[in-house]
């Protein structure tokens, strides 16, 4: 099949799963119809996308470029959009295309017991999630890459407001959405600058002075900011966390949130050649990765504790990325899908099992659920960067960037920050799977066939997926050969990572790991969630207030005011219309004389 | 007969045949008034694909001499502005009459007054003639009075704060309070667009009122300047320009449902096409020398809207603040006076005429069930009108800017127009499209997907019936315009060059012969 048509398949299978859900409702409401739709739509999308990876890995030029006129911009030229398939898009859809197989098979198992309608419109979301999301990856333009990130901002919203009875689902949803608005906002600004000094939306920085690329790609990085739950604009993740796990490991772990680093790679041009953001970039990422971190270490909610580990993986990649480490920052992005999508499947399983997010409440898991606790394992050694697992890879990729960056202060927080990953993830393996039951788990069972298979799936992509790929990565990506090499510094993080583990297990066994506890204790008295909060609730709404009385009783009032004066007016002027014939001769006569005495003077 | 004559008199003609249909036969008066609209949509979709756009220009022109002395001609014709202007209003007068449907006080008086409006209202889209084009925006705004002050609902306006005393005597959210103040306000406007006409016929030095003359006119600069404002607070009024918006929110919220559909959805265009089309067209020295301050209360429109609409409680109130934030952005398209803002404008004028149209439209089945306006009274409503709540939410989707919405490509353009023009235009304009997220989402949330209201709500159910027609074609709207604007940019974008063309060369012009 031609490249040409693998896309339009890619994109076309999902979307018309998505119409004939949203369009004919009976389809939607027909119990298990949506689920095998969805997973169809997208197993013919991965097989597309798997297909393209291939293509690309043997070619050196895009494998598919097409795209039609969209709208006219400049009166003359247009914008387009199609598709485009190169080497930095081909990795991110198989990514995407694999995940969202994943998670949407699971899901069969773990919405059993949602209502036929609520699974249809679950299963809706997903395949709208999927069509908006390749779209996004196979832009040919950020213009359209721009229009897919609003779009997976809106599947977030509603697929994290999917349980919206619950008045705390309803709130994190349009917290959300806020919070990535305002950073999007930036986001369209900076696209607005780069078609006004470009024409256009290529993401070339071809004829651009260095002021205004600057200005570009800052504007640009506010929306990954946003996206990618950068400090500060980090407050929304957490509480996504509401909608449902396998939700949070498709959108909020691996691929929806990993659209801020992605728009990064897709527009490297435009930020390698902004060595101000670049700087900007290292930093943000730097402090994210180590601050959520530190979060993640206080968190006893497992759904908490991974999305601040989200967070603070997504930092180490736009470290990276500042550091000038595309490779390793995109490279990092791929093995982090996989692993954390398998420790939120993992956690789905088990708060299948026990009913409860709070690891505090489980404990001793690892009999009846053996399974699910290998995988978990796999996945936190994943993460916390364990040789030869994939995590190892990646992050090794990442520390070289910032370390060949000379970008020692970012570079030092993400060591510690390698530390601290391995002691949260050991500490929650040990809280949830070892020693006693300490909740009404006891008769916790292991999950079935449709929720173990993604996971085996997303383990073995987590253990291999670094060895077999990081080279083969790197010639897709830039397209030139490398090779992977173990270096001192590998070491260092290996060995960081096995004392954050003796350190979680200390933890766990109850003990007080001093400084590192009064650490976390200091970072998480941090007041930035409750800045952006009374921002809200006293800056915003209190100046709408304000603006409001203005308009009401000073804009309408002016106006209402002279309505008043002029029926005031009114009545005055009534008032000489006496019907005295008298008075009405009196003034008749005057009038006539004082214009004889006129006339006479003028004459 | 012409095409163009046929969309402005069927809506007229099915008034005078209302005229004769016995007020008890209710069915009748319906279907005579579906009848107009309906002809007037298939009229206006057979424009569109009948106009040539290799040829762009001026099209399917009319000419029929009224008074040759005075230079009055009944002269019509449709430019690629007016095919999307057309449309517009087409959807909104035939979705409104659905959502009419159910209506049940007065029926066959209100239904000759909404068509009488519509009449107008098609009719300064195509007129080329400025006394005809006057005459129907009067017959447009009119009827308003009536139907507001008639059919309107009151809602006492709670009067709070240090002024709370001084506006007592008003009758603020009455219905015969809201009728007035929009009347009057704009008859104060259209006292100034008369007498900028006049002028502007008495200095062609022939003595017509033929548009296309007078805009090929090369008036004195100083005359230009001098008249510009006089239009641009004339129509402005209309197109809710702070500060002369506050008829708005008032009238909006007291008129009946197809009425402020009309009203938001056609009536304001009205305004800032009057804005676009005469007084910048005519006068461009004049729109030039005023452009930055027409830019600039038009952004203080974008963020005053949003944030008057944030403070309100009242739905309707809502909806008429988000009209005016929006027509903010039309307004700035046009102050750019610049290809992309001007595309903006004109599209931004039919994306805000469906999503407004969809908005009130809604609100009205709402309110009928409910019978309560209050936003954070209401609760969970999404669990029994589920499609209402789907259709709302697109709805504020679209009014936020989302892609794949017709808002979306409408406010890019005017932002690309606005940052090219005065760049920090852009950041005010920006930053309403965020502060439109909070009040959408915030009300949307509050209304339909949150825990259930204290209040039963016994009446609370789904649309039903006829009341489907009117969302569903709305949001078809939205979405299809949104997906693929090109579908009405492709008519707007030449026009938009051809009408820029001769102005920027005249604007220039004037500036060279200023510095010597």
């Amino acid at each position: 099949m031609s490249p040409n048509t693998l896309c339009a398949l890619l994109l076309g299978a999902p979307l018309a799963a998505f119409l004939l859900l949203a369009v004919v409702p009976p389809l939607r409401r027909w119990d298990h119809l949506p689920a095998f739709l969805v997973c169809g739509a997208s197993t013919v999308s991965l097989v597309a996308a798997a297909a393209l990876m291939k293509l690309q890995v043997g070619s050196e030029i895009p494998v598919a470029n097409w795209s039609v006129r969209w709208m006219p911009i400049g009166g003359e030229t247009a914008v387009e959009v199609g598709w485009f398939v190169d080497g930095v898009a081909a990795p991110m859809l198989f990514v995407v295309g694999l995940v969202a197989l994943c998670v949407q098979v699971y899901s069969v198992g773990y919405l059993d017991e949602e209502s036929a309608a609520g699974k249809g419109r679950y299963f809706t979301y997903h395949a709208l999630f999927v069509v908006v999301m390749q779209a996004l990856v196979l832009a040919p333009n950020l213009l359209q890459l721009f229009m897919g990130w609003e779009l997976v901002g809106l599947c977030s919203y509603l697929l994290i407001g999917f349980w919206w009875r619950k008045p705390e689902a309803g709130k994190a949803a349009v917290k959300a959405f806020w919070v990535t608005k305002l950073a999007d906002g930036g986001l369209l600004l900076g696209l607005v600058v780069l078609a006004t000094a470009s024409g256009g939306f290529d993401w070339s920085p071809a004829g651009m002075d260095q002021r205004t690329l600057t200005a570009i790609s800052l504007l640009l990085f506010m929306g990954v900011m946003g996206k990618s739950a950068q400090v500060p604009l980090h407050i929304w993740l957490p509480d996504a966390m509401q909608g449902p796990t396998p939700v949070s490991a498709l959108l909020h772990a691996a691929t929806m949130v990993a659209a801020g680093v992605y728009l990064v790679v897709r527009g490297w041009p435009l930020f390698e050649a902004a060595p101000v953001t670049l700087e900007v970039l290292c930093w943000v990422g730097g402090v994210t990765a180590f601050t959520a971190a530190c979060l993640a270490m206080l968190q006893d909610d497992v759904k908490k504790m991974l999305a601040y580990s989200t967070c603070s993986q997504l930092g180490y990649m736009v470290a990276a990325l500042g550091a000038g480490g595309m490779v390793g920052a995109y490279f990092h992005l791929g093995t982090h899908a996989f692993f954390k999508a398998l420790l939120f499947l993992c956690a789905g399983s088990v708060i299948h099992a026990t009913g409860t997010n709070s690891m505090r409440e489980m404990g001793g898991l690892s009999r009846p659920m053996r399974w699910t606790a290998g995988l978990y394992i796999i996945g936190a050694l994943a993460l916390a960067g364990i040789f030869p697992l994939s995590g190892f890879y990646s992050k090794d990729l990442v520390l070289e960037a910032l370390h060949h960056g000379h970008k020692w202060v970012p570079l030092g927080l993400c060591l510690v920050t390698v530390a601290l990953t391995a002691a949260y993830m050991w500490r929650s393996a040990l809280l949830i799977f070892a020693g006693e039951s300490r909740g009404p788990g006891g008769h916790a069972h292991e999950s079935g066939l449709a929720m173990m298979m993604p996971m085996v799936v997303l383990a073995i992509g987590s253990i291999v997926a670094g060895k077999a790929f990081v080279d083969v990565f790197h010639v897709l990506v830039t397209g030139h050969p490398a090779h992977f090499h173990f270096t001192s510094l590998g070491g260092l993080g290996l060995g960081l990572a096995f004392l954050g583990m003796g350190a979680g297990w200390w933890s766990w066994k109850g003990g007080s790991v001093g400084a590192l506890s009064s650490l976390c204790a200091w970072v998480h008295k941090g007041p930035v969630d409750r800045i952006w909060v009374q921002a809200y609730r006293q800056a915003l709404l209190g100046f709408a207030a304000v603006v409001a009385w203005i308009d009401r009783y000073v804009v309408d009032g002016l106006i209402n005011a002279v309505g008043w004066a002029m029926l005031r007016n009114g009545t005055v002027a009534g008032r000489l219309q006496t019907s005295r014939i008298d008075q009405y001769l009196m003034a008749v006569a005057m009038g006539a004389i004082a214009f004889a005495v006129f006339s006479a003077m003028g004459a | 007969m012409g095409l163009l004559s046929v969309i402005i008199l069927a809506p007229l003609l099915a008034a005078v045949v209302l005229l004769v249909v016995p007020n008890r036969s209710r069915g009748a008066v319906r279907l005579v008034s579906l009848l107009g609209a309906t002809v007037s949509l298939v009229g206006s979709i057979k424009v569109a694909l009948r106009y040539d756009l290799a040829v762009g220009g001026v099209q399917m022109r009319e000419n029929l001499p009224l008074l040759p002395d005075l230079g009055i001609a009944w002269k019509l014709g449709v430019d690629g502005w007016g095919v999307s202007l057309l449309l517009l209003t087409a959807i909104i007068i035939f979705a409104g009459v659905w959502a009419s449907w159910t209506m049940k006080d007065r029926e066959k008086e209100f239904f000759i007054l909404l068509l009488v409006l519509v009449a107008g209202v098609f009719g300064v889209f195509v007129s080329l003639d400025l006394f005809v084009f006057f005459l129907f925006y009067e017959i447009a705004v009119l009827p308003m009075y009536l139907l507001i002050g008639v059919w309107g609902s009151s809602k006492a306006v709670k009067k709070a704060g240090p002024l709370a005393k001084v506006l007592e005597p008003f009758d603020l959210g009455g219905r015969q309070y809201a009728a007035m103040k929009l009347t009057l306000m704009l008859m104060g406007g259209s006292a100034l667009i008369l007498a900028s006409f006049l002028a502007m016929v008495l200095h062609t030095g022939v003595g017509t009122w033929d548009l296309e003359v007078i805009q090929v006119t090369a008036y004195p600069a100083a005359l230009q300047k001098l008249l510009f404002p006089f239009l641009w607070i004339g129509f402005g009024t209309l197109a809710g320009v702070f500060p002369w918006h506050t008829w708005s929110p008032d009238g909006h919220a007291s008129a009946p449902t197809a009425v402020s559909m009309l009203h938001a959805g056609v009536l304001m265009k009205l305004g800032a096409f009057g804005v676009i089309r005469v007084a910048m067209i005519c006068l461009p020295e004049g729109a030039a020398f005023w452009a930055f301050a027409v830019g600039t209360v038009a952004v203080i429109n974008v963020v005053w809207g949003a944030l008057s609409a944030m403070g309100q409680t009242d739905l309707k109130y809502v909806i008429a603040y988000s009209s005016v934030s929006h027509m903010g952005i039309v307004m700035l398209g046009a102050a750019t006076l610049q290809v992309d803002g001007w595309n903006g404008a004109i599209f931004q004028m039919f994306a805000h005429g469906v999503m407004t149209g969809l908005f009130f439209a809604l609100v009205g089945l709402v309110y009928e069930r409910a019978h309560s306006r209050e936003i954070f009274e209401m609760g969970g409503f999404a669990a029994r009108m589920p499609a209402v709540a789907v259709f709302f939410t697109i709805g504020g989707l679209s009014s936020l800017g989302l892609p794949g919405t017709a808002g979306f490509a409408a406010e890019l353009l005017v932002f690309l127009g606005a940052w090219k023009t005065v760049w920090w235009w852009a950041i005010p304009a920006i930053a309403g499209a965020i502060f439109t997220a909070v009040y959408v989402l915030r009300a949307t949330r509050a209304i339909f997907w949150g825990p259930p209201a204290e209040l039963p709500y016994p009446d609370v159910r789904d649309a039903q019936g006829c009341e489907w027609v009117a969302p569903i074609l709305l949001v078809a709207c939205i979405l299809l315009f949104g997906l693929a604007p090109d579908l009405l940019l492709q008519y707007i974008d030449p026009m938009t060059l051809e009408f820029l063309g001769p102005l920027g060369d005249r604007i220039a012009d004037s500036t060279a012969g200023v510095t010597p």
